[in-house]
């Protein structure tokens, strides 16, 4: 759900027990013992990269929406996002 | 000598003698793609008026005298790079037709190098997979034995390069996805140290893993070609500051040096005895050439595979969100609300190892799973890379074998995703540790190549391009064109 796959009767025993296979190997984690371990989210050190905050070129309006399954205007349309009241 | 067997240093003599132009090289090319490709099945997309423009730019830039080592140089490029205006997919339906709006850093700086652009290849659908077969498309052949897989991901851009269609490529890794093909497909293929070079234009797997790099027929084109890549890009942030030294003291060799063995690695799952023997007698004959071999202890080895299956699938889970049908790609125009919309687009648009990994990514991430999966993960990530820390302290490089196993039959691993997992056991350590890494082929076994693995610390590709190169020396190595077609 949380991933909008789409999901459709049978997919979910056929990924179930592919993915318990995989969290089976997986679960081999839980036998260290990480207290006092820091997570490593990003591994070389490179500090946060900072720049001015000033505009820059940057594409046009009409190539940002030219790859648009549908668009009107210039603005990209997509369905409904509300249900009428 | 037929020029599509050659590699980049000697086709550039020729270039630069006039004895050949950039346009007919390009022809010679486009030739042998028609003659090897309906077997190979490297390309998905030829770009050819592109690469006839680039290759007239080039034989001009030859006329002026103003050539470098890479101009009019054909190169084949993994679908996962965006090229403006070039039909550029990841390998995925759900990007069918997508053509981006701008050009990728390290492509960029290529073409600014005067290389000339042949076509798009094949890969594993969003670079997840080991051996091509999960492309959106078809799977690609290895050109050694077209009953196997050339690897993977970046399978296509290998079997180009071993096929005499491209006398370079470029792919990506992020758990192996250059190394493994490079060693699967006989050809030399390096990942760059974690920042080494931009990411910008790369469309994203694992960002905390992704890096681009070359293939390439000897260790002096994979360093011409790293070096043309490399550099600081404002847009990438993640791109480092450092001075580009990648061929620094790329002909010392290894006199002295001390090569760490981990036996970790040599005793993987699955590891084939004539990959072994190969592997020891590449070491051999290193220890030949003067290096001194130190045994050395990746203790963490039998985790990497479990913490790299969390981080990269919950990486890879963020960021395929964007793929919704609304910007680019497939689109589902028959849905009655967003979130409708939503599903039926990524139902039609991915393919099962992609879902596959998008949900366990989206499990490791969920509120309540968070703290035992991915936060472990990056726990375990700490100890794996003080794991290399520490071995490097005894050694300047490690070296091993690439993929425990030569070039496996089509459809032998594809209902068992785990042993296709297993294929990336020995190069995922270098991407979780941001470490550089090249595979150099080293001998055959069952008729099929082996591949070499040399990894060294961060920022430090000129070692292991050096000792790469002692090798290509010592073994007097020469990556050969298969005879496909």
């Amino acid at each position: 759900m949380l991933a909008r796959l789409g999901l459709e009767p049978g997919d979910e025993e056929f990924y179930a027990e592919q993915l318990s296979g995989i969290l089976r190997h997986i679960d081999r984690l839980q036998q260290l013992n990480t207290d006092h371990i820091a997570p490593t989210a990003q591994v070389v050190e490179v500090t946060n990269a900072l720049r001015e905050d000033v505009p820059r070129p940057s594409l046009t309006q009409e190539d940002a929406i030219a790859n648009a399954p549908a668009s009107v205007d210039g603005f990209l349309r997509v369905p409904s996002i509300q249900e009428e009241s | 000598m037929d020029p599509t067997k050659l590699t980049i240093s000697e086709l550039g003599q020729l270039l630069r003698d006039r004895e050949l132009s950039a346009q007919e090289l390009l022809v010679l090319h486009l030739d042998r793609i028609e003659d090897a490709d309906g077997d190979v099945k490297a390309y998905l997309r030829l770009t050819e008026s592109l690469a006839g423009e680039q290759a007239r730019a080039a034989d001009a830039t030859l006329k002026a005298g103003e050539a470098g080592p890479l101009t009019g140089i054909p190169m084949a490029v993994k679908d996962v790079l965006c090229v403006r205006g070039v039909e550029t997919t990841a390998g995925s339906q759900i990007l069918r037709g997508f053509r981006p709006p701008y050009t990728g850093t390290a492509v960029q700086r290529l073409f600014d190098a005067g290389a000339v652009m042949i076509g798009v290849t094949n890969c594993d659908e969003f670079a997840m997979g080991s051996s091509t077969e999960n492309s959106g498309y078809f799977p690609t052949h290895n050109p050694w034995n077209l009953d196997r897989v050339p690897g993977g991901s970046s399978g296509g851009s290998a079997a180009a390069v071993a096929a005499g269609e491209a006398v370079f490529g470029l792919g990506t890794d992020t758990g192996g996805s250059i190394r493994q093909p490079a060693a699967l497909c006989g050809v030399v293929g390096m990942k760059p140290t974690y920042g080494r070079v931009s990411r910008y234009g790369l469309i994203a797997f694992a960002s905390s893993l992704d890096q681009i790099g070359p293939f390439t027929r000897s260790v002096d084109d994979c360093a011409l070609v790293l070096e043309a890549m490399a550099g600081h890009d404002p847009l990438d942030a993640t791109s480092a500051d450092r001075p580009n030294d990648v061929r620094h003291d790329l002909k010392a060799g290894v006199n002295g040096m001390r090569l760490g063995v981990p036996k970790e690695y040599f005793e993987v799952a699955g590891m084939e005895d004539g990959v072994k023997v190969a592997v020891n007698q590449a070491l051999r004959m290193l220890e030949s050439a003067g290096a001194k071999l130190v045994d050395v202890s990746l203790p963490h080895t039998d985790y990497g595979l479990a913490a790299y299956y969390i981080i990269a699938p919950a990486e890879c889970s963020s960021n395929l969100a964007r793929f919704d049908g609304v910007k680019y790609g497939m689109s589902d125009q028959e849905a009655q609300n967003i979130t409708d919309a939503y599903s039926r687009t990524r139902r039609r648009g991915f393919g099962t190892e992609v879902r596959r990994r998008v949900m366990l990514g989206t499990y490791a991430l969920s509120s309540g799973y968070y703290d035992a999966y991915y936060v472990k993960a990056q726990k375990v990530r700490t100890l794996i890379k003080r794991d290399f820390d520490e071995a490097f302290t005894k050694c300047d490089a490690i070296v091993s074998a690439t993929s425990p196993t030569v070039a496996f039959p089509i459809g032998s691993k594809t209902q068992d995703p785990l042993s296709m997992y297993l294929c990336d056991v020995l190069t995922l350590g270098g991407n979780l540790a941001g470490l550089p890494g090249v595979s150099i082929p080293c001998g055959m076994s069952q008729g099929l190549p082996v591949g070499l693995q040399v990894l060294a610390p961060q920022w430090r590709e000129d070692i292991a391009l050096r000792v790469a190169r002692a090798y290509e020396i010592a073994s007097d190595m020469r990556v050969e064109v298969a005879l496909v077609g």
